[in-house]
């Protein structure tokens, strides 16, 4: 086990590499650089432009760019500074990546939340009405874009008041004691939760309620029926254990893409999270800011799926990496 | 049973969401501080009270807090309230007036200005502000490696403008050859006085530019201006609170500003600001989008908010033939590629209509300005024939001349010119026979240019002449429009400076300006049009007298319209809500449309 997770984390090194680099190689292949956007300006002169682009180092080939940023990283741990903040590219983003990871982790909540039961009762109660009435709803929600779910829902907040029209704390959040604090931010992230967390849902009850027929109709659940258990006891304490398994390998799974998976819908509730950063970043050109933002991405990645592997040998006796 | 927990949270927030306590309206402010010895009285339309918040969207938040550093619009929005400058700009006035020097004067010789400065000022942290920091402004802007914008305007080719202190209050600066435009960059947009005492470690080890980052703590961040930092929450707010140490005050010695807070919501679009403005989130907006004039002029009847019409905005569209040539290679430059000296860089045939004054003049008179207003502002434009716009008070001069929709005019042009359409295509060939096509460029991210674009060329195909039109990435269209020069016409928009001044507009008017559009960075001028209009720009900025001036600029704009070397095209007219709960609220059509006097606004007491 150990060895298996050595090699894993090892591995992530080259990976790393190389999506800097690829990262790198495109913000140079897009036209221009975080200067231009001041030399439409008539207040700026040329020469303010140059002297700025010797300071950022932009004069430089991309090669060379790429060969001192590595170094920094390497020898220092320096992940160079945003060129618009002056500020480290860490700094910038870490505020984002906690608010992220508390969107993510709302929207983790609702789907498995809701997916693990309404899954269950759709396999007990298969092709009954409550079985086709969950699959209808679910995949209709499949289906609406995410991006359009979110703006409906904006609409909606500003059409009732039901629900302020984004952003993560109203203005007076500073006033308000611990609790209101707290029901002030869950008042914000209950609709963008909502978006990001209905989207697999479908999915996820798809497999909790196939993984579970699947169990169903093993021999061993016959013989605990036979033996004269109750159908309560049956499902929870026997068939659904071992039905659990496969979706445990998908939540580490999830894990992973949580921190990605929620950038536009970000964008829409103005929740100050990674995605608004990484898209100003991106407009902008601020290139250190986005090779900091995709390299975070990646690693949360990356950890997610390492995390699924292990989750299924913890879960399941019968796999080893030895 | 964890559902039902869910569930219950989720009704239990809607529900606490209505009955949240409401902040300090018009908490009682206690002035600490006692008044400076000269203090700054402003004048105010109605006295106001202390206390209570001002909302405002921002877009974008602020990139840094450093107001001699930061460049775009998101962080000196901010910057400009946090640090003062030496005088004031009056957006209502047009007039410049007393700021941190309570008064100045220019010696005989047009370049020796002496300032007298404010004593009793404080920064926010109670200590004095003096002519120390206003020498440590000039050395932080002027520093070659820092470079800030700023720098360019504080010298005369390359010879550095000289300030000295004689006493803690005076500071004398010489602009090495006459300059009526020093107040120009002066004021607000220009040199920022910010705190030597706490920036001068900074400054010595070379860490100047990362000073005053949006990391800083509030408290360590010390301020000069009206307002100081209260709190920064990346991509949520940025809460301003006043400065205790203020040297303004009203005519009842009352300190300025009269607001507890002013707080900048960060909101993702254009569109996200307007849900908030309607859910009464935000108390104004800065930009509407014309499309939505319509809904805040039939609202405002509710009373809850004003819809300000402020006329035409302070940024004229407009789009310019290429007129750039090969200039001999100045020291560390190359000649382009495959090019010589004289060369033109679009192509030559092409060349010789653009050089043609008769053809720009056809052309701005093929375009159907009413029918641009109608479609692309949703009627919410004015034809305007100036980089100027009517709201300049001071510099717009309306009865220019102008060469306006007249297609009859501009085809006789262009037969004048021996052009016709021989082989009945529909686009006439000039007297060589090559049909008479050029591409345009603009930004395609800006519906409004693209859209302008589109009826400049149905309008100029219905003359005989075939447009190509090719929105582009905007770094692109600025490689092009700065570096390589690789275009036919290009359309864009230009803002003016704050304030709208000749002296603040040299980079556009002068031959050797950067924003000379036509012909970026003339060695010497190229037409004896462009020479005069130098020497008007010399006689501008040597001469005090105002009326001298205005004659002067008045010849350089009748030259500059005559020319047609700027296709003049309509302008949008800016309309804002603001809510009816505030008192002395004055939109400008100039920069900061709402806070160029938020430290007047104060919150009216509720009607009874």
């Amino acid at each position: 086990m150990r060895t298996y997770v050595l090699r894993r984390v090892l591995q992530t090194i080259p990976l790393l590499f190389g999506i800097s680099l690829i990262t790198f190689l495109l913000l140079q292949l897009a036209p221009g650089d975080f200067l231009n956007q001041m030399a439409e300006n008539p207040g700026i002169s040329a020469e303010t432009i140059e002297a700025m682009r010797l300071r950022f180092g932009l004069d430089q080939p991309w090669y060379i760019q790429y060969g001192i940023y590595l170094k920094n990283v390497i020898l220092h741990f320096d992940f160079g500074e945003s060129f618009a903040r002056h500020q480290p590219v860490f700094e910038v983003l870490q505020d984002g990546f906690n608010n992220t990871l508390i969107l993510a982790g709302a929207a983790a909540v609702i789907t498995w939340g809701l997916a693990i039961p309404l899954g269950v009762l759709a396999a007990v109660r298969q092709h009954s009405w409550v079985d086709r009435t969950l699959s209808l709803v679910s995949f209709v929600w499949l289906s609406i874009p995410e991006i359009l779910a979110a703006l409906l829902l904006l609409m909606l907040a500003a059409r009732t008041g039901w629900f302020p029209v984004g952003g993560m704390r109203s203005l007076d959040y500073d006033d308000l004691d611990a609790l209101g604090q707290f029901l002030d931010i869950l008042h914000h992230l209950a609709l963008p939760a909502l978006v990001v967390g209905l989207i697999p849902l479908a999915s996820r009850m798809r497999q909790m309620r196939g993984s579970l027929l699947d169990v169903l109709r093993l021999d061993y659940v016959t013989t605990a029926r036979a033996k004269g258990l109750s159908e309560r006891v049956v499902i929870t304490k026997h068939a659904l254990r071992n039905a659990l398994n496969p979706m445990i390998t998908l939540f580490g799974y999830t894990l992973g893409a949580l921190v990605s998976g929620s950038f536009i819908v970000e964008i829409i509730f103005s929740w100050p999270g990674l995605g608004r950063i990484t898209l100003d970043a991106i407009l902008q050109q601020d290139q250190y800011l986005v090779m900091g933002a995709v390299l975070m991405a990646s690693l949360v990645l990356i950890i997610g799926n390492l995390i699924a592997d292990l989750l299924l040998a913890v879960a399941d006796p019968r796999i080893s990496y030895d | 049973m964890k559902r039902l927990l869910i569930i219950a949270l989720a009704v239990a927030t809607v529900a606490t969401g209505g009955c949240r306590r409401r902040t300090t309206e018009a908490e009682a402010y206690k002035d600490a501080v006692p008044p400076p010895e000269e203090p700054m009285i402003r004048a105010v339309a109605t006295p106001g009270r202390h206390g209570g918040r001002f909302v405002l969207g921002q877009t974008i938040g602020p990139k840094s807090f450093n107001g001699m550093m930061a460049t775009e619009t998101s962080s000196t929005d901010i910057t400009n309230l946090l640090f003062t400058t030496l005088v004031a700009f009056d957006n209502a006035s047009q007039k410049f007036g007393p700021e941190l020097a309570k008064s100045w004067e220019v010696a005989p010789d047009g370049m020796t200005w002496t300032f007298h400065l404010r004593k009793g000022a404080k920064a926010s942290d109670g200590h004095p502000i003096t002519a120390e920091d206003v020498l440590f402004a000039f050395d932080v802007a002027q520093d070659p490696v820092l470079h800030p914008y700023v720098q360019d305007s504080l010298r005369v080719g390359d010879e550095k403008f000289k300030v000295s202190a004689p006493d803690p209050y005076t500071v004398v600066i010489n602009t090495v050859k006459p300059n009526s435009a020093l107040l120009d960059i002066l004021c607000v947009g220009g040199l920022v006085i910010m705190p030597k005492h706490t920036l001068e470690s900074a400054f010595k080890d070379g860490s100047f530019a990362s000073a005053y980052n949006v990391g800083t703590p509030p408290d360590k961040l010390v301020t000069t201006g009206a307002w100081r930092l209260g709190q920064y929450t990346p991509g949520e707010k940025v809460v301003l609170t006043r400065n205790p140490y203020y040297y303004g005050f009203d005519a009842q010695k009352q300190r300025l500003p009269y607001l507890n807070e002013l707080t900048f919501l960060l909101v993702p679009d254009q569109d996200a600001a307007d849900l908030k403005f309607r859910s009464g989130e935000l108390d104004g907006l800065d930009n509407v989008k014309p499309e939505n004039y319509k809904w805040y002029e039939e609202h405002q009847r509710d009373g809850t908010f004003t819809l300000y019409d402020l006329g035409p905005a302070n940024n004229a569209y407009f789009f310019w033939f290429n007129l750039n040539k090969v200039q001999s290679p100045l020291p560390g430059e190359k000649l382009p590629a495959g090019k010589k000296v004289g060369d033109t860089f679009t192509d030559p045939v092409k060349y010789a209509w653009f050089n043609d004054v008769r053809f720009r003049r056809a052309v701005s008179m093929a375009v159907d300005r009413d029918a641009m207003i109608s479609s692309v502002f949703f009627g919410h434009a004015k034809k305007n024939f100036s980089l100027d716009t009517p709201g300049n008070t001071e510099w717009f001069f309306p009865d220019l001349p102008r060469y306006d929709y007249n297609p009859v005019e501009a085809k006789r042009l262009f037969a004048s010119m021996g052009w016709k359409d021989s082989n009945g295509d529909g686009v006439l060939e000039d007297t060589h026979g090559n049909p008479i096509t050029f591409t345009m460029k603009t930004n395609a991210d800006n519906i409004i240019r693209v859209g302008m674009a589109n009826f400049v060329k149905d309008d100029l195909a219905k003359v005989g002449i075939k447009v190509i039109l090719t929105p582009i990435d905007f770094n692109t269209l600025i490689t092009n429009l700065r570096s390589d020069l690789q275009y036919d016409s290009i359309l864009l928009g230009l803002q003016n400076s704050v304030p709208p001044t000749p002296g603040n507009g040299q980079n556009v008017w002068r031959s050797s300006g950067e924003s000379h559009e036509w012909f970026i960075k003339q060695h010497k001028p190229s037409t004896p049009e462009e020479a005069r209009m130098d020497q008007l720009m010399n006689e501008i900025l040597t001469t005090q007298d105002i009326a001298a001036q205005k004659k002067a600029y008045r010849e350089m704009q009748t030259i500059v319209s005559e020319q047609a070397w700027m296709i003049w095209l309509p302008v949008l007219e800016i309309k804002l809500p603001v809510s009816n709960r505030f008192g002395n609220v004055q939109p400008s059509i100039m920069a900061h449309r709402l806070l160029w006097n938020i430290e007047r606004l104060y919150v009216k007491p509720r009607e009874s």
